[in-house]
């Protein structure tokens, strides 16, 4: 039996770097057509970077530089966002099933790193009691600007079925600022990688 | 040689959960363990007390998140026994099928983790992808992946859905082809023998002195298993073997798991033949409704809790995956339990650490903590 | 083994200060004692009746004095056995069984942090569930627990 054939898209040879590139300050998500900064990355390394380096340049001098460099950045970002590998409490399974051969949430681009300072998202995955929450502020504190919290499940949402126990925290939020809530007990990883798309819809609309 | 105290923990790679393993370093030398737990502390057993019988079964589901059928099991026998109830024979058995599927369940977890931290990538998919085989079936009549709140007091909750069986048989088919893929991955690989063999030894003496039950200690050759010992539901109407290594050390706890989700395999085949040729209610008669419902009648929503159950105290003991779990409930008459008390087996396990990793060396650490199989949310309740 | 056979072996090694051997569900007996009877029991129980593994000590507050009890398992009879003994509430003390049961030593650590039963001569009595310096004894009928809102608005008044 042989292996079926991989017809690769090619990256387009023939067309020359235009040196006027259409690059907005909105650039599409994952998944839509026609993404302007992916096409350049198909061109060849030395006909990409003076082309690159006009068009940037350009832009730079038309719009400023915040406005340019921001979008990149962002693109960046929300398309390799990697989660801080750690297990809090039951929501960990899940977020381990995320990782499993089902879901494969690393499509994503969601790396679970174990060092938070390679990390910029954060997933509390689980109950936070008052014994690990000043342990959890000092990793969000070691992870890297610009930095995110996912909030995963109820009982890091605001205590969940624990709400009343005399050594749970109820609510994550009350110990670092939380981007994304996860409803669910725990949630399915359907619901885990639907908010990290939800992030990734926030740092799209980042600003400073 | 100057040494020194290390964290492993509350955030490692290692843990699996959140607990910190101190070490006390002789270069690279294991002198002394201390390991140092209650990160996930939320008091389990005080809620409890707050609680109507019924709503303690939530709280089991979360105390240990990879066999959570299991936990309501335990939970379960004590309270029936606390409030001298007897439940029918179907939902023995239908207990019975869950407690086996969850051990697979739970020893396809710990076969994920602890691959991976020997340094082996592939097998984690491999599991990973096998439990949410159970898990699909777990949803078909639990409805949910995780935590379940199936068991009640009494009996449980619903019956299984038309078809499950035949599902389930393909099922145990894949499971079972796929059981020699996990041991040509694992025990056919030398990498796997050198990274294993002989290491985290513990005996059979020293486990029964510190408390250690469970895969740990039949690996220690011990043929203790509460299902053949003291059998509870139906387990002394199928037939199993106890499975056994002699080596003691992480290869035999490797060797133990695998045999037991075998036999567990065996014993879902024999329950589920049986499941098909027996229809029959799933709850106690003499359960009133209120206390089989999952919520009060309509309209009565006070009668529930005017309630009394007659006092007693339930004890049960059942085997779990991780090892032997107890539970103590206190009935006083009330609607709530007076004081429920729980034994996690991985508590006790956890508590010897000294006993098996004094001695080796500090890349050890992953290999033997993983084949103890750790599961925190029982460890701190 | 039956609580008869069990008060045969004990009654002549601890006297008076056997309360008594009940039928407890599920075990071979439930075996009340004084509790300065406790190293005496511990050694006549795992070296004559054969309960070498501890399974779990726990305590209970009955509000007017205290119970700790422990599980033990035989692995010759195939059996468990609870011992169990009262407290006074003021005075909750009772000697250890880490000495006899090495696995006693966790359990017994738990104990005193939720219930504050002090074991004397505990090798190493510290926190083990709640962080260092936890003051309350949660298991005790008399800690309540309370919605945070709850607490918070309570806070705010003080």
């Amino acid at each position: 039996m042989t292996a079926p054939t991989a017809q690769l898209a090619r990256p387009k040879e023939s067309a020359p770097p235009s040196g006027s590139l259409e690059l907005g300050t909105e650039l599409p998500m994952v998944g839509e057509a026609a993404v302007p900064f992916l096409e350049i990355e198909t061109l060849r390394a030395k006909e990409f970077i003076p082309a690159a380096k006009e068009a940037l340049g350009s832009l730079i001098a038309e719009q400023g530089h915040a406005k340019v460099i921001r979008p990149v950045f962002n693109w960046a970002g929300r398309n390799s966002l990697f989660p801080l590998h750690w297990g809090l409490a039951c929501c960990a399974i899940e977020f381990a099933a995320a990782f499993g051969a089902r879901w494969d949430a690393e499509r994503f681009g969601v790396v679970p790193r174990s060092s938070p300072r390679q990390c910029d998202v954060m997933i509390v995955n689980g109950t936070v009691t008052w014994k690990v929450a000043h342990k959890l502020i000092t990793l969000y504190e070691q992870m890297p600007e610009p930095k995110w919290v996912i909030a995963m499940g109820n009982c890091a949402t605001g205590g969940g079925p624990f709400r009343t126990a005399y050594s749970v925290v109820p609510g994550v939020d009350k110990l670092v600022p939380v981007d994304v809530y996860i409803a669910g007990c725990p949630p399915r990883p359907e619901a885990m990688l639907d908010g990290i798309l939800e992030l990734e819809k926030l740092i799209r609309e980042r600003k400073e | 040689m100057s040494e020194m105290w290390v964290n492993m923990g509350p955030q490692h790679p290692m843990t699996h959960g959140l607990w910190n393993l101190r070490v006390l370093l002789d270069g690279e030398l294991i002198r002394d363990v201390d390991p140092e737990v209650g990160y996930l502390h939320r008091g389990i057993e005080k809620i409890s007390e707050d609680r109507h019988y019924n709503e303690v079964i939530t709280l089991m589901d979360r105390c240990c998140y990879v066999a959570g059928l299991t936990w309501e099991h335990l939970y379960i026998i004590a309270s029936e026994d606390a409030l001298h109830l007897e439940p029918p024979e179907r939902a023995l058995y239908l207990r019975v099928m869950c407690d086996e599927f969850q051990r697979i369940a739970s020893h396809l977890m710990w076969y994920a983790a602890f691959v991976q931290d020997i340094g082996l990538m592939t097998p984690f998919l491999y599991g990973m992808r096998d439990r949410d085989l159970i898990l699909d079936l777990f949803q078909s009549f639990t409805g949910a992946r995780m935590t379940y709140e199936y068991l009640r007091v009494g009996g449980v909750r619903n019956d299984l859905p038309p078809g499950f069986t035949d599902h389930t048989r393909k099922v145990l088919d894949w499971l079972t082809a796929r059981f020699v893929d996990y041991d040509k991955l694992c025990l056919g690989s030398d990498i796997f023998h050198k990274r294993c063999d002989n290491l985290g030894v513990l005996k059979a003496a020293d486990c029964v002195a510190h408390g250690v039950t469970g895969p740990m200690l039949r690996s220690a050759g011990l043929r203790r298993d509460l299902r053949k010992d003291r059998p509870y539901a139906v387990y002394n109407q199928l037939d199993f073997e106890v499975a056994l290594a002699d080596s003691a050390d992480v290869t035999g706890r490797y060797v133990v798991r695998m045999e037991e989700m075998r036999q567990a395999v065996r014993i879902l085949r024999q329950v589920v033949d049986w499941l098909d040729h027996h229809p029959g209610p799933v709850m106690a008669e003499q359960v009133p409704r209120w206390l089989g419902a999952p919520y009060a009648p309509v309209g009565k929503e006070g009668y529930l809790l005017k309630r009394n159950y007659p006092k007693g105290v339930g004890f049960s003991s059942v085997e779990e995956p991780h090892g032997e779990a107890q539970a103590y409930v206190v009935n006083e008459g009330g609607e709530h339990p007076y004081r429920v008390k729980f034994r996690s087996p991985v508590f006790a396990n956890i508590s010897a650490a000294r006993q098996y990793l004094v001695g080796y060396r500090i890349a050890d650490i992953p290999p033997i903590m993983g084949s103890v199989d750790v599961c925190v949310g029982e460890v701190d309740r | 083994m039956q609580p008869d056979d069990l008060t045969g072996v004990l009654a002549p090694k601890l006297g008076v200060r056997l309360k008594g051997v009940e039928p407890f569900p599920g075990t071979a007996g439930r075996v009340r004692f004084e509790r300065e009877a406790a190293l005496d029991l511990f050694r006549a129980v795992r070296d004559d009746l054969g309960f070498r593994h501890l399974s779990m000590v726990g305590g209970i507050d009955w509000v007017d004095h205290r119970e700790v009890f422990y599980v033990l398992w035989s692995d010759d009879a195939k059996q468990y056995l609870v011992l169990s003994t009262d407290v006074p509430a003021d005075d909750p003390r009772v000697e250890t069984a880490s000495s006899v049961w090495p696995s006693a030593n966790w359990h017994e650590r738990e104990a005193w942090e939720l219930v504050g039963i002090v074991f004397d001569h505990h090798p190493d009595l510290r926190h083990l569930l709640t962080p260092d310096g936890y003051e309350f004894r949660p298991l005790l009928r008399s800690f309540k627990l309370h919605e945070p809102e709850e607490l918070e608005v309570k806070a705010r008044h003080v």
